[in-house]
């Protein structure tokens, strides 16, 4: 890995990546500050089971329910998606569309690394945007009250991360491979997007239920962190997909022509 | 080993289609050269010089670098090879140290007093984020990047583009003091103008084909030399035009105006039996064969 490229990749993003996660943590704070108000009688209202799958088939009437549905199910993945999609693919296809990665190319460093330390660097993102989420979650669950441990929180974080990284990894991926930056930002956003669609409809239809295994997004939130914990085997999962993603990244860029 | 060339590129070829690239380039460019390398737009200069870098992959033939092969040893060769691309583009929102930094760390660091010698000899901008730089204040960056680790080869696209005089010439000093020391230059210009006092020799290239390689020297030697001669009278230039060598001559006025291939002694000597007021040469005599390369109808 090249530790210059990982720290310019890091201070390249570093303002775009800090003001989401400032955002995060002011929803997390709101939604749990409202909880007490309206969360009670929302859990009554009857709503439609497609939209209800959506937001997570969740129980509204209690505080991890609440928070699944109106942080887990949409907000705090879509923010974290779109952090890691949009930072993979200027640090990657970005960067050579603005002509700047054939300097960089001509001196000493491997393409496969500088990839690499472009993926840690979006690890690292991730990791801190987490990790604003977790402490966000903790002071928004304290002001709604209590009802969810730290470790659910930090269970709930931790899926959250690696369904980012993994996201991120599609784009940096694409980037990589392609050097076309809207074309990376776009198909990683398409990969998303039709994983929470399938994540959300196939388990209706039984004969397409299988699908959902084909979405990020279920070994994010299909074990319901924040009621349940933590579940190995989706973490293995998300890492998986993000460390073969990223090998994909590193070496489909090996042997291409770059762009002038 | 000394005799070995620095670049060496056997059928080089990129094949971009619809006959543009780059076809069959046979080169050597020798250590301590300031080897200029010429032609038109799309003639396929910035082609050759990323298949040098490995930036792009050849779809014919190989290319040399110090000995090594462009593709199997980029990263080697990278280490000791300077680059400043045409068209240079930085982190826009960087400064200028910031960019040098990170370019030096890629490198593992550079000599502290060199880099800073390199910034006060071309008086660059420092302190203001590259995109607030003019176009020649960003070149200087590039060109401080491409020499700050005192490479044996400096590949340099269009180096001079977007430069004022003043920087030209220390540009140019820089060149003469780098192949001093031996190490090797190989840059790429428009205009013969451009790389006439820096070069040794030079390559012209053309619809992706070498149509000449020769040392200046040589290519003045056929190059139609240009008087203009003012008399203290009217004078008939076809008094000129007889005389072994010339190829035009028109009189303007008082002035005649001779183009003439080797010696000059014959129309000095033709000129002589007038009054003589003041000779001139014609700047442009070398820039006529060049374009003369140029031009695609002709077989060259
Ligand atoms: N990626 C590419 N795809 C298709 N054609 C290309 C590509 N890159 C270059 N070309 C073509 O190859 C030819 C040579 O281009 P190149 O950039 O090497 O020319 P050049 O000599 O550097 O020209 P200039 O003086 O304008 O910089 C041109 O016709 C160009 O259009
Ligand atoms: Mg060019």
């Amino acid at each position: 890995m090249s530790v210059p490229t990982l720290k310019m990749t890091l201070r390249l993003r570093l303002l775009f990546a800090a003001s989401a996660g400032f955002g995060l943590i002011a929803v997390l704070l709101g939604v749990g500050a409202l909880f007490p108000a309206v969360g009670h009688a929302i859990g009554k209202l009857s709503i439609p089971k497609g939209v209800d799958q959506l937001l997570g088939g969740a129980d509204y009437g209690t505080i991890t329910g609440w928070y699944r549905s109106e942080v887990g199910s949409i907000y705090g993945p879509l923010l974290i998606a779109a952090v890691a999609i949009i930072s993979a693919s200027a640090s990657t296809a970005g960067e050579e569309e603005d002509r700047i990665l054939g300097l960089v190319l001509a001196h000493p460093v491997e393409r496969s690394r500088l990839i690499v330390a472009k993926a840690v660097a979006i690890a690292a993102i991730v990791v801190v945007l987490a990790i604003g989420c977790w402490v966000g979650l903790i002071a928004g669950v304290a002001l709604a009250g209590g009802g969810i441990t730290v470790g659910h929180l930090a269970a709930y974080c931790l899926q959250l991360a690696l369904f980012g990284f993994a996201t991120g990894s599609v784009a940096l991926a694409i980037g990589a491979g392609t050097g076309r930056r809207s074309l990376a930002n776009g198909a990683s956003a398409a990969v998303a997007i039709i994983g929470w669609l399938i994540n959300g409809f196939a388990p209706l239809v039984s004969a397409i239920s299988w699908l959902k295994y084909l979405s990020l997004f279920y070994y994010y939130d299909g074990n319901d962190p924040l009621a349940h914990g933590v579940d190995i085997a989706n973490v293995i999962v998300l890492g998986a997909a993000a460390l073969l993603l990223t090998a994909v990244a590193a070496i489909s860029i090996k042997h291409r022509d770059l762009h002038a | 080993m000394s005799t070995q060339p620095v670049i060496a590129t056997s059928g080089l070829s990129k094949d971009y289609g619809s006959g543009r690239g780059l076809f069959g380039l046979d080169l050597e460019v020798g250590r301590g050269e300031v080897f200029g390398f010429l032609g038109p737009n799309g003639a396929g200069k910035s082609t050759t010089m990323r298949l040098l870098l490995d930036l792009i992959k050849p779809s014919a033939g190989s290319a040399q670098l110090l000995g090594l092969d462009s593709v199997n040893d980029s990263l080697a060769i990278r280490r000791r090879v300077g680059f400043l691309p045409g068209d240079l583009a930085l982190y826009p929102k960087l400064t200028g140290r910031a960019v040098l930094d990170y370019l030096a760390e890629l490198r593992g660091g550079v000599d502290r007093r060199l880099r800073d010698s390199l910034v006060e000899r071309f008086d660059a901008d420092l302190d203001r984020p590259v995109r607030q730089l003019s176009t020649g204040n960003r070149q200087k960056l590039g060109l401080i990047q491409a020499f700050m680790h005192e490479p044996e080869l400096l590949i340099l696209d269009e180096p001079i583009a977007g430069l004022d005089p003043l920087v030209q010439q220390s540009f140019h000093a820089l060149l003469g003091e780098v192949s001093a020391e031996g190490r090797t230059v190989f840059l790429s210009s428009h205009t013969l103008s451009e790389v006439e006092r820096v070069t040794d020799r030079l390559a012209i290239l053309r619809q992706g084909r070498l149509v000449v390689v020769d040392s200046l020297e040589n290519l003045r030697k056929v190059a139609v030399q240009r008087l203009e001669i003012e008399f203290g009278e009217p004078v008939d230039a076809n008094e000129f035009r007889a005389l072994p060598g010339v190829t035009e001559a028109h009189a303007e006025g008082s002035t005649v105006i001779v183009g003439f291939e080797g010696p000059a002694d014959a129309v000095v000597k033709a000129a002589a039996a007038h009054e003589v007021r003041a000779i001139r040469p014609y700047e442009d005599d070398l820039e006529d064969i060049f374009l003369r390369y140029y031009r695609t109808d002709d077989p060259a």
